[in-house]
């Protein structure tokens, strides 16, 4: 791990230095020129980076959100994204705010973003929604019986959120992820990354999708958007 | 809604309590009852030796909440109600079996009648791995089984 972690610097400081990502990609120009290949990666064949995997972006977020967050970023990972060097010394190397985009841009890079997909497209996923009796039930598995609450912020009864920090925060996970890719996720993370800090599960289909569900039922108040 | 619908709910609500998203401002409720493990013969010791593997293991899964250093204050650590265990204090370890320990890594917290705060990691990791954790964890608070 430590000598990874030097790597990335080195690569980073690298790339700093040439003044941008300049691997071979077919990545626009406005990529380029935001240096956004500097921590995040566009191809799944690029060395590990600090920052999330943004090469099946069209898989993972819904359009909306992208568009919004790339100029009003909001903090999705409190304790910093777990390839950060300082991730599990509570000292992350990035810390927020997130470097942010005009208008114009953003809708630009969003398009872009969106275009990057790994999964093949499915039909949607239908999930309906979650009766009061399941909710409960879901709620258990989630918090208790699969320990996701320790590593995932949710909500609590007063709508505060609560939980662990090492994974990312699902309080607005119903508008920033797609069910479909939530799904994909949960049946097997390792279609997305090699190796993530979160145990693996061999959940049924109906754990799958009532999961799925659950954390799709996660909103900031529309007066925090 | 009838009443026999809000009583299951209410005693739902009820076990959610001892799940591990307690609230952090309430006491901790007291630890969940013992469950009477039977006896099982301790693996022969060290026969799982401690690898650089088994540190970077520990390093990559273990530490987000027993710390870098297993004193169980890894970065999670603040926000349960349960706190991760401290892997390098004996009085406590040496009160439990390496099969309980290894049971708690396979199959979490719950399985031994402790916090769900614990994961299970029997699909992410394979027993071998899990034995060379428990040495590991003998290693860290320098102590035996009782
Ligand atoms: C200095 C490093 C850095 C640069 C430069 C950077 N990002 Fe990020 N980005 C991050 C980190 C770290 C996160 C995780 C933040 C969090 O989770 O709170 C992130 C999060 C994101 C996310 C959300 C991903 C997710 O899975 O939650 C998107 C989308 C994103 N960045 C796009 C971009 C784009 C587009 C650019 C270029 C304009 C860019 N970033 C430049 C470090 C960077
Ligand atoms: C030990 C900590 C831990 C536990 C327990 C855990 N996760 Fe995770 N989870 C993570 C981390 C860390 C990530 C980020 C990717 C990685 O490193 O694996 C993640 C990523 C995710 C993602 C993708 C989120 C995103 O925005 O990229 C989902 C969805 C998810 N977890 C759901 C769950 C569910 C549901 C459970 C319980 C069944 C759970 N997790 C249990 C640590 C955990
Ligand atoms: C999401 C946080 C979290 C992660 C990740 C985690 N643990 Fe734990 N662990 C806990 C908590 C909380 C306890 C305390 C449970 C209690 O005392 O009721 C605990 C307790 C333990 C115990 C003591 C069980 C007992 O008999 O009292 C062992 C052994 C242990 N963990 C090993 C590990 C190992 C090895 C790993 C990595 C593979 C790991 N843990 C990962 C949270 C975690």
């Amino acid at each position: 791990m430590p000598i990874l972690n030097k790597l990335f610097i080195a690569g980073i400081f690298l790339l700093a230095v040439e003044g941008g990502y300049t691997g071979a990609d077919a990545s626009p120009e406005l990529v380029k020129n935001k240096q956004c290949g500097m921590c995040h990666r566009f191809t799944p064949d690029e060395a590990d980076k600090p920052a999330p995997d943004l090469f099946y972006a069209g898989d993972k977020f819904q359009k909306d959100w992208l568009e919004n967050f790339l100029q009003h970023p909001e903090v999705i990972r409190p304790a910093g994204h777990t390839r950060d060097p300082g991730f599990l010394r509570g000292q992350p190397e990035f810390s927020p705010p997130h470097p942010a985009l005009k208008t114009k841009e953003a809708k630009e890079m969003t398009d872009y973003l969106i275009s990057l997909k790994i999964l093949n497209d499915g039909p949607p996923l239908e999930l309906g929604d979650l009766s009061k009796g399941a909710r409960v039930r879901v709620k258990i598995l989630f918090e208790r019986d699969y320990s996701c609450i320790a590593c995932h912020q949710s909500y609590n009864l007063a709508r505060q959120p609560r939980g662990g920090v090492s994974g990312p925060s699902f309080i607005n996970a119903g508008r920033r992820l797609r069910p479909e890719w939530v799904y994909q996720w949960l049946k097997n993370p390792k279609q997305f990354t090699d190796r993530g800090r979160m145990p693996l599960y061999a959940f049924d289909e109906e754990t799958l999708r009532k999961l799925t569900q659950y954390i799709m039922s996660h909103q900031k108040d529309d007066s925090a958007q | 809604m009838n009443r026999a619908y809000w009583l299951i709910t209410g005693i739902l609500l009820m076990t959610i309590l001892n799940g591990c998203g307690q609230e952090p401002e309430k006491e901790p409720p007291a630890p969940p009852p013992e469950v009477s493990v039977p006896p099982v013969q301790t693996p022969a010791p060290r026969a799982h030796p401690v690898t650089q593997e088994t540190r970077d293991t520990y390093q990559f899964y273990c530490a987000q909440c027993h710390g870098t250093e297993g004193h169980g204050n890894g970065i999670n650590a603040p926000h349960l109600t349960v706190p991760p265990r401290d892997h390098t204090k004996a009085d406590y370890l040496e009160t439990r079996t390496d099969e309980q320990l290894f049971t708690a890594i396979q199959q979490g917290g719950l399985s031994v009648g402790r916090a769900p705060c614990m994961p299970s990691w029997g699909a992410t990791l394979n027993e071998n791995t899990i034995h060379s954790l428990v040495s590991y964890i003998r290693e860290l608070c320098q102590c035996e089984a009782l």
